[in-house]
């Protein structure tokens, strides 16, 4: 007898992260590193060279003295569309955008080092492993069991935590279920937000908090007029912030817009 | 037709070329990468049996509920039960394996040496006040006619909840102030005005920053003031008095005038209450004092708990109080970069979370709680060189029992029928009265935490005046130009996954760094990333640069290592020369 196969909708995941309530505390980035077993700082790695797979960037509003405003935004792989610009440049098929969940995966076992997903990726959430990976002694036993460490020579970025994916797939499928519970697929950095900035969800579920944040006008995506489709939504009341993230420096907006 | 052989070599070499063109070959050179980067020199993570375990943060009093994710019994990661926890807390699961870890110590002979001159004056500092230990000490204290030293003789709470006004003068109440859940919580009841020189993480989340001069806090809360008392007019003040709800936070020394001007007390900063406390300690413990009211030359043996400290004294506070005539000093540390650089002995210590400590009462936590950290691990350092345990080193010297003293505590909340516990794993409330002394002790154990709600609770407001705390003066110099603006608090030992946000994002000032705005530094001729020293007129101490526009003129903006802090008050006149 063959099983019937259950046909499950692809599901578009994504986050809203609302940039007005990150106070750049940093939580993030650590719960992400623990998450996914990436190395303390080499000695010699600086903020070009360093693996911070979620990075919170300060930004400001251009001015000087007491005009100058600053802001925290957290920024990880954008997950593009199915047009990601680092999947078409890899030369070994090692990234790849999943259709059942919309997540850019990254294969660092293909990975051959060439860089060329680096140079692609408009937003720099892509990381190279310029040294073997270590850990002070004894600190190893303290790594995630579902995510392998990466050697050096590969490139490496955010994939939504897929090992807690697999884990809540495992899960669904244990328990007869074809759809994975929301409360079980929950990133790291999500997680450990202490402010509760970040939400994460399916994209194309209107009924998730993430997808309201999407809707929201004072939403918006980073560098949207590349025609990326990312799904990572941000949100902030000031428009300097709004407008930084379609441009390098405030008042470029406009000049910098294509499309 | 024929086939010549001929024709099947060129059938051969056409297919050969036209492979190259397929993604067979490029396939196989993915296989060979495949094959390669799985070489035995990366570690690989143990397996076993996935399971949580729960327990409380002690890196600080905020005492954040944990849940640890453990292969075995060896935790992996840590979250937080309610709510996400601070970068520090994260990765408390690192900290037993720090490399720069102080591992052994003389315990024997510090206690031998401590023994022969613990007549001769003797005093603790606790530096994390408030918890069951700090009990032992006060009676160890009382029976050998010692001192018990605390940063605050009278510690108090705040009810954020009450608040909807909340003016911080260079107070990090978004940035490790307070428990992070309950200040997200209050956050939004309250309106946030933020006055500081630089726009720090409170900063850019307060509805409104006011932009200082570098070292004019307390020039600011002078104003206030004066407003309050109607000498002068202050658009803040009159803000301030508008909902009649609101307080101030701080370090300037009007600040506890102002809130008494702004009926804050007993509305909003009240007496924090204790979880309950065996009577007999009650009787037999030595009072609580405050460093600054000991006379100078009067410590002749000092012993210092630095065990998860809630803040650090700089060393030229501390030094004065001691005897001239050679002076004993006894840490118990994590780490060789804090008191240890002056002690006679440092003794090594557990640390989170391989201890068994309670965790004192949070600053905005207004009714009494009691929580355990519960180890996650067993200690990483075992005998022969084993670890100090500070409550059973101070409590032998005075023949007080310490080491069933947490126990003693439970029993009494126990024992007063009051409130409720609430474990973690289940998110069950049940009050105490319907919980045996066991049951009530093993759940503590499994990681819980016992309430009492603040209905019950006395809150008794607190005396406005004798929190006040002298303020350093402000130093006027022209050979020291800039004025130095300190980072809050941080725990002594950080994971060293802490480099993401200290090295690879420079998100967070290192404990060793020092940032100056570019003018200044152009000016001091040290470029960014350079290694430099800082110069105050209690001493010097070597720095490494941030070079940041966000640094006002003026002003350098100082990591909290205690070498810093020991050179550098709140203020202080400092100046970057070249290393």
């Amino acid at each position: 007898m063959i099983a019937e196969t259950k046909k499950t909708p692809a599901a578009r995941y994504g986050m809203s992260i609302d940039v007005d309530r990150c106070n750049g505390c940093g939580s993030c980035m650590v719960a992400c590193a623990v998450e996914n077993n990436v190395p303390p700082a080499a000695s010699g790695a600086t903020d070009r060279t360093g693996l911070t797979w979620i990075r919170v960037f300060r930004i400001d509003n251009g001015a000087e003295g007491s005009g100058r405003r600053s802001a925290f935004v957290p920024v990880l792989c954008q997950h593009c569309g199915k047009d990601a610009p680092c999947v078409s440049v890899c030369p070994q098929q090692a990234v790849d955008v999943d259709p059942a969940t919309g997540i850019v995966g990254q294969m660092p076992e293909r990975c051959l080092g060439c860089r060329y997903c680096m140079a692609a990726c408009p937003y720099h959430a892509r990381y190279f492993n310029w040294w073997d990976p270590t850990w002070p002694a004894g600190m190893e036993k303290t790594l995630n069991p579902d995510v392998a460490p990466r050697m050096r020579g590969v490139v490496e970025k955010c994939n939504f935590c897929h090992g807690r994916w697999h884990a809540a797939k495992a899960k669904a499928v244990a328990n007869g279920k074809n759809e994975i519970d929301p409360a079980d697929y929950i990133p790291a950095c999500v997680e450990a937000c202490p402010s509760g900035a970040i939400h994460f969800g399916k994209l194309n579920d209107p009924a998730t908090e993430t997808a309201q944040g999407a809707r929201d006008p004072d939403s918006f995506r980073m560098l949207e007029s590349l025609g990326t489709d990312p799904k990572i939504y941000y949100h902030s009341k000031k428009n300097w912030v709004r407008e930084i993230s379609s441009a390098p420096r405030p008042g470029l907006a406009k000049e910098n817009a294509r499309g | 037709m024929t086939n010549s052989r001929r024709d099947i070599f060129k059938f051969a070499g056409g297919a050969v070329a036209g492979a190259l063109f397929t993604p067979a070959p490029w396939r196989l050179i993915t296989d060979t990468a495949l094959w390669s980067e799985n070489w035995p020199g990366i570690p690989r993570p143990a397996r076993g049996e996935i399971r949580a375990k729960f327990t409380n943060c002690a890196l600080c009093p905020a005492g954040c509920a944990v849940r640890a994710r453990c292969v075995g019994e060896q935790p992996v990661s840590l979250a937080g039960v309610h709510g996400g926890l601070c970068p520090f807390g994260l990765t408390g699961h690192h900290l037993p394996y720090h490399p720069a870890r102080l591992k052994q110590g003389p315990i024997e002979e510090a206690k031998a040496a401590v023994r022969k001159r613990a007549p001769d004056g003797i005093a603790i500092l606790d530096l994390n006040p408030g918890r069951t230990v700090s009990w032992t000490y006060r009676r160890a204290m009382a029976s050998l006619q010692g001192l018990y030293l605390a940063p605050e003789s009278q510690p108090v709470a705040y009810d954020l909840s009450a608040a909807k006004t909340v003016l911080s003068i260079g107070a990090p109440l978004l940035d490790g102030w307070g428990t992070p859940a309950n200040v997200n919580a209050a956050r939004q009841n309250f309106r946030l005005i933020q006055a500081e020189a630089v726009e720090s993480r409170t900063a850019v989340l307060a509805d409104e920053w006011i932009p200082l001069a570098p070292g004019t806090e307390r020039a600011f809360a002078q104003e206030i003031l004066g407003a309050l008392q109607g000498e002068r007019t202050s658009v803040v003040a009159r803000e301030l008095t508008a909902d009649g709800s609101s307080f101030v936070l701080g370090d300037a020394p009007e600040i506890p005038e102002i809130n008494r001007l702004l009926g804050a007390y007993g509305k909003i900063i009240v007496a924090p209450s204790e979880a309950p406390v065996p009577e007999p300690w009650k009787k037999s413990a030595a009072a609580i004092t405050r460093l600054a009211d000991v006379p100078d030359h009067s410590i002749g043996v000092l012993l210092i708990d630095e065990s998860n400290a809630a803040s650090y004294i700089p060393w030229h506070f501390i030094e004065p109080k001691l005897t001239g005539d050679n002076p004993l000093v006894v840490t118990f540390a994590a780490t060789r970069g804090g008191y240890a650089r002056h002690a006679q002995y440092a003794l090594p210590i557990a640390v989170y979370p391989e201890l068994t400590d309670d965790i004192a009462p949070a600053v905005d936590s207004i009714h009494p709680t009691f929580r355990i950290s519960v180890p996650l691990v067993a200690p990483v350092v075992t005998p022969p060189a084993g670890l100090a345990n500070p409550a059973d080193f101070v409590g032998a010297l005075a023949g007080v029992p310490a080491s069933n003293a947490l126990r003693e505590r439970a029993d009494a909340i126990h024992k007063s029928a009051e409130g409720a516990i609430v474990t973690y794993a289940d998110g069950k409330e049940t009050p105490v009265k319907d919980l045996t002394a066991d049951a009530f002790w093993k759940s503590l154990n499994q990681g819980a935490r016992w309430d009492r709600p603040p209905g019950l609770s006395s809150l008794v407001p607190a005396a406005s005046r004798s929190t006040l705390r002298p303020a350093e003066p402000i130093e006027s110099s022209a050979d020291l130009p800039l004025i130095a603006i300190r980072e809050p608090h941080n725990p002594a030992l950080v994971s060293p996954l802490m480099t993401k946000l200290y090295q690879e994002s420079g998100l967070r000032l290192a404990p060793n760094r020092v940032a100056l705005n570019p003018d200044d530094a152009r000016a001091a001729h040290v470029p960014n990333g350079a290694r430099a020293v800082l110069q105050t007129r209690i001493g010097r101490c070597s720095v490494e640069v941030t070079v940041d526009p966000a640094v006002p003129p003026g002003a350098v903006q100082v990591g909290g290592s205690p070498g810093i802090q020991d050179v550098c008050g709140p203020a202080a006149r400092v100046k970057v020369v070249p290393a």
